[in-house]
């Protein structure tokens, strides 16, 4: 059996030799065949039957004990008589089980003999019961948990990095799992103190890491042997990205409106027109420059900042229903044209 | 450890979500203080790599059903008797050692990786990582090893005996090996006396080895090898001298150590508490009479005072070893609690070896009872955990049980006892398989005298035969007990027990159990009556062996013990209380009566129970076994066999079997036995549907007219009428042809 356990590619592996091992036990009957090919090969010729006297010499043993399930007392403690977790075996189990396929209208068979009740893992050593008493032996290594982190949020905003790893049990002569060297590092993004300019920039450094549904940045290191390894790379890679994201380049001021990533009213000329209007309206028309655009308040304007949530929100998410309804919702009140009616 | 079958499990996966917050710009660095602002985690609480399985394991508590881990759990392979422990035991291993032996011979296939060719170079590789020593092969050293002083340390470390001398032959003796390696060198052979070690990797051949009690000889190897190195270590340092005196000292060289021990101090050297200890344990050997050991004990520990040595508990024990090995009396008991109560005011406890041997000296045999036990239980159970120092330690629980059963005779002592072995970890102080076997016969022997009989019973369940199995003269106990108790359900059982533990061929045994079961029978449930009767055939056939077992025992010719008469007898009483007719009983009736008849020893010593039971079973119809029944009684008492006959004979001839009715009262009469002349007088009356007086005055005519009238059996039965009263015969001939006529069906001829 230690064969299987050797191979670190176990997934594929374990389960192949699984089918084949439960194959082996259910399918007896090709074993006979093969004995009697055996036998053909060797067989011996026996003058003086030594074989038959020696066979007769078994003496069937007649100090078999019953069954202890028989013998087990109503109020016993279950989890002195199944301690650990072991192959199923009839005589100790003092439960009436059945388990097998058989054909409608017959009992599955019984728990004497019964491979099927043997393959399967068994809980039997981990009853509520023995499982409360485990955990009651075991508080005696644990600290009491921090009274102040009582929520989610309290322990999200004390402790806004996460780092995940995984630990692997099995049985075989090593405890080496190249798995376990896996670090993963998940932090929010908001919980980064990152302005304007360095959050675009962050995003534009750690790419499809971040995601968008969640908010978390997840950074998973596994190019280093040992975990403590990728554990320092993955905090290496989120510092180096959070002060890279504050650099501001040369380069960065040619940024033109065609290499924005999102529609920005206020850079747009849909922000001039508004003033434009606005100051139409108010028979104020006078040329501006950039710099009197800019500065120009357009919260004086009523309704405005509504009409530019409207703008911007049909630009960047796109044209549908709902982005139409509010713009044409906006630009009424901005108009002050009368609101549709509600019946459509 | 005893392969359950092993399937190939998923890798159970703990993938563990840890928020670790170091190191992280911004965030709170966990505090190696408590956690005062609540956010921090506490600081860990330190434990050992087992100490959670420690834990854990203290949760499972015994299960009186199931048999030792070490045994598979399976009813075929639960070994029942102390044989098979031990057998199953040493056999799975003995496994272990042969693998162990192809791994240290061949090593190469577990530390080796072979190529495939062309190369077919060999590299080291080890398969485990991290690497167990103890799973590593381990090396073996022969005349043509190439060794370094690196071997000579590491076979010293694990003390190696034999090999730490092959490897100092091998680097060359005295010169090779020098300074601090030699020292050590020459401890581990005074240590062990230049013997192999038993090793500790083989806990079943401890747990089973026979103890043999340590001889109290000098069996210090003089002249051997660590005399010689200690003669060529110089200057001899202190470390040498305490080495070679605890060796001396611990097997019994005890001049020379003492002489020893007064050189180094004329030297000025210091010597260490533990060789003061060894000295004060063989101090008795220097001395004869008691005062003059207790002097020289005395000055021995004076001496000790004098360097300015302080004792430890080693040395108040070995104080009391020796005290106790010089016999007994009031002075060596005072002398020794003393001792405790000196060791007491400076602050040293006393140990378990310490009150072993004080338990030793004041609990003799055939002493008066002095109960100091429940003193020394009080301390020891005050104490939190108890720790074995010396092999003594063990010696402690097996003492104090003994003194329990055989001198105070007192079962709450035994229980508090036990209750003290049971606590905590304190069951590994129980020794070896035969230390542990010797305290629960004392505790069951004590419980079975003392206890009520439900703790008793309870007791027993929990024990037997997981536990402890019983051996014969404890079992004889149980059964007096059950006897005592009435209790016929456990006492049908024990049978079983008998047979599974191996004890059915002890006759001495199996007829205490058949007493037993015949003394509570008569007041036991139906049920429970039936299965007695089970049990007492089964006892019958259980020696009976098929045609050809005989044949294979021939070759063997060992004696086959028999049940005796008595309790032959007891199986037929046993047997025969059944009212169906066509029962099988009857059939074990029978064999018993015929083996009783043949082969039994002795003779039954009640034999009026035969007789009832001859006279039931022919009420019953069953004219064969009363016949033999009642042939049997004639080895007890011929005036019995006479009353059985006689009724036996009356009961036939209610059932109207005439001719065996016939034949036995002629058999009364023709022994001459006066019972005859009542008997065939009844006889003919139930016979021939007359009264009493009927048949007298039958009886009182001349015969002659009769002849014709009457039933050929009745006319047998008036002539042994006359036979018992006039001794005479009248016409014998006539009857012959007729009675032999009537009886040629029955089953007379037995008689």
């Amino acid at each position: 059996m230690s064969v299987f356990i050797k191979h670190y590619k176990a997934s594929h592996l374990l389960s192949a030799s699984n089918v084949k091992f439960f194959r082996f036990s259910s399918t007896a009957a090709d074993l006979p065949l093969k004995k009697e090919d055996d036998d053909e090969e060797f067989r011996v010729l026996d003058i003086v039957k030594k074989r038959q006297r020696q066979q007769r010499r078994l003496n069937k043993r007649t100090d078999i004990q019953p069954d202890r399930s028989d013998r087990m007392a109503i109020d016993q403690k279950w989890g002195n008589v199944w301690p650990g977790p072991k192959t199923f075996h009839p005589s100790s189990v003092p439960l009436p089980l059945r388990q097998g396929y058989v054909p409608k209208g017959q009992a599955p068979p019984g728990k004497k003999a019964n491979a099927e009740l043997m393959k399967i893992p068994n809980f039997l050593h981990l009853t509520p019961p023995v499982v409360k008493t485990q955990c009651e032996a075991l508080k005696q290594f644990c600290t009491p948990w921090p009274e102040l982190l009582n929520s989610e949020e309290a322990i999200e905003k004390h402790y806004p990095v996460e780092i995940i790893s995984s630990n692997y049990c099995h049985a075989s002569p090593s405890i080496r799992n190249p798995l376990s060297r896996v670090v993963s590092l998940r932090v929010k993004l908001s919980d980064l103190k990152l302005d304007k300019h360095a959050r675009d920039k962050f995003l534009r450094i750690i790419g499809d890491r971040y995601d968008e549904t969640t908010g978390l940045v997840t950074i998973t290191a596994d190019r280093c042997p040992a975990k403590k390894q990728n554990y320092d790379y993955v905090n290496y890679l989120l510092t180096a990205c959070y002060f890279e994201s504050f650099n501001v380049e040369d380069w960065e001021g040619e940024k033109t409106e065609d290499d924005m990533e999102y529609y920005d009213f206020d850079r747009n000329t849909s922000r001039k027109n508004l003033i434009n209007w606005y100051l139409k309206s108010k028979n104020e028309v006078k040329s501006m420059s950039e710099e009197e655009y800019r500065d120009f308040d357009i919260s004086q304007i009523d309704h405005a900042e509504v009409y530019k949530n409207a703008v911007s929100k049909i630009m960047n998410d796109g044209e549908s229903d709902d982005t139409l309804r509010s713009y044409d919702e906006a630009v009424r009140k901005l108009l002050g044209l009368p609101q549709k009616a509600a019946s459509s | 450890m005893y392969s359950n079958v092993l399937l190939p499990r998923q890798w159970s996966r703990f993938a563990c979500i840890c928020r670790y917050s170091t190191a992280v710009e911004g965030q709170k660095l966990p505090q190696n203080s408590a956690s005062s602002d609540g956010i921090s985690p506490p600081p860990r609480i330190r434990r050992g790599p087992t100490d959670i399985l420690e834990a854990l394991a203290a949760t499972v508590g015994p299960d009186p059903t199931a048999a030792h881990y070490k045994y598979h759990d399976d009813p075929y392979l639960i070994p029942l008797s102390n044989f098979r422990k031990r057998a199953y035991a040493l056999s799975a291993e003995a496994g272990r050692r042969a693998a162990v032996w192809i791994r240290d011979n061949h090593a190469e296939l577990f530390n080796m990786r072979e190529w495939d060719p062309p190369a077919k170079m060999k590299t080291p590789h080890y398969n485990a990582d991290p690497r167990i020593d103890a799973y590593a092969p381990k090396p073996i050293y022969t005349s043509e090893s190439k060794v370094t002083e690196e071997d000579l340390q590491y076979t010293i470390n694990n003390s190696l005996v034999e090999d730490s001398l092959q490897v100092f032959q091998l680097l060359g003796g005295m010169e090779g090996v020098g300074g601090d390696l030699r020292v050590k060198f020459l401890q581990l052979l005074c240590f062990y006396n230049e013997k192999e070690a038993d090793s500790m990797e083989w806990m079943e051949e401890r747990w089973f080895a026979s103890n043999i009690k340590e001889r109290q000889a000098a069996t210090w190897r003089t002249g051997g090898l660590a005399e010689k190195i200690f003669a060529s270590i110089e200057p001899k340092t202190s470390e040498a001298y305490c080495a070679i005196i605890q060796g001396m000292a611990k097997y019994y060289q005890a001049e020379r150590a003492h002489m020893l021990a007064q050189e180094a101090i004329e030297k000025g050297l210091v010597l260490s508490t533990d060789v003061y200890n060894s000295l004060l344990s063989c101090v008795g050997f220097l001395k004869e009479g008691t005062t003059m050991r207790t002097e020289a004990l005395k000055a021995t520990l004076a001496e000790m005072h004098k360097h300015g040595i302080s004792p430890n508990q080693g040395t108040l024990t070995a104080c009391l070893r020796s005290v106790s090995a010089w016999g007994g009396g009031r002075a060596l008991q005072q002398l020794a609690l003393q001792l405790l109560a000196e060791f007491k005011q400076i602050g040293i406890q006393p140990g378990l070896s310490a009150y072993y041997y004080m338990l030793c000296l004041f609990c003799k045999e055939r002493g008066p009872k002095v109960d100091i036990l429940s003193t020394i239980l009080a301390d020891l159970e005050s104490r939190e955990t108890l720790t074995a120092v010396e092999p003594t330690d063990t010696n402690f629980f097996i003492t104090a049980m003994g003194v329990c059963s055989d001198h105070l005779q007192d079962i709450n002592m035994a229980e508090r006892l036990h209750t003290l072995l049971m606590k905590g970890d304190n069951y590994k102080l129980v020794g070896d398989a035969y230390k542990e076997s010797i305290y629960y016969r004392h505790y069951v022997t004590v419980a079975c005298r003392q206890a009520p009989f439900e703790k008793t019973t309870e007791l027993l369940d929990t024990l037997v035969p997981n536990v402890y199995v019983p051996e014969p003269t404890v079992f004889e106990e149980i059964i007096k007990t059950l006897e005592l108790g009435g209790a016929g359900a456990r006492l049908a059982a024990a049978w079983s027990q008998l047979v599974i533990f191996g004890h059915a061929k002890r006759v001495r045994l199996v007829e205490r159990l058949l007493q037993a079961m015949c003394s509570c029978y008569q007041y036991q449930d139906d049920e429970v009556k039936a299965k007695t009767r089970a049990a007492a055939a089964d006892i019958l056939s259980f020696g009976q062996l098929t045609d050809e077992e005989i044949a294979q025992k021939r070759d063997q010719r060992t004696p086959q013990a028999q049940l005796s008469a008595q309790a032959l007898t007891n199986i037929i009483q046993l047997c025969s209380d059944v009212t169906d007719k066509a029962d099988p009983h009857w059939e074990a009736v029978s064999e018993a009566a015929q083996r009783l008849r043949k082969e039994a020893v002795g003779v039954p010593t009640d034999p009026s129970v035969l007789s009832s039971v001859a006279q039931a079973t022919a009420a019953k119809g069953k004219p064969g076994i009363a016949a033999l029944c009642s042939d049997v009684t004639d080895k007890a008492d011929p005036h019995w066999e006479a009353v059985s006959e006689a009724a036996v004979a009356q009961a036939t001839a209610a059932k109207g079997k005439p001719g065996i009715a016939a034949a036995l009262v002629m058999y009364l009469a023709e022994n001459g036995f006066e019972e005859a002349t009542t008997a065939s007088a009844s006889v003919l009356g139930t016979l021939l549907n007359r009264t009493e007086s009927e048949v007298q005055q039958l009886l009182a005519t001349p015969r002659g007219g009769l002849e014709e009238s009457l039933h050929p059996s009745a006319a047998v039965l008036l002539d042994a009428y006359h036979l018992a009263t006039t001794g005479v015969e009248p016409s014998r001939n006539a009857r012959d042809s007729s009675s032999s006529d009537s009886d040629s069906d029955s089953s007379s001829d037995d008689e």
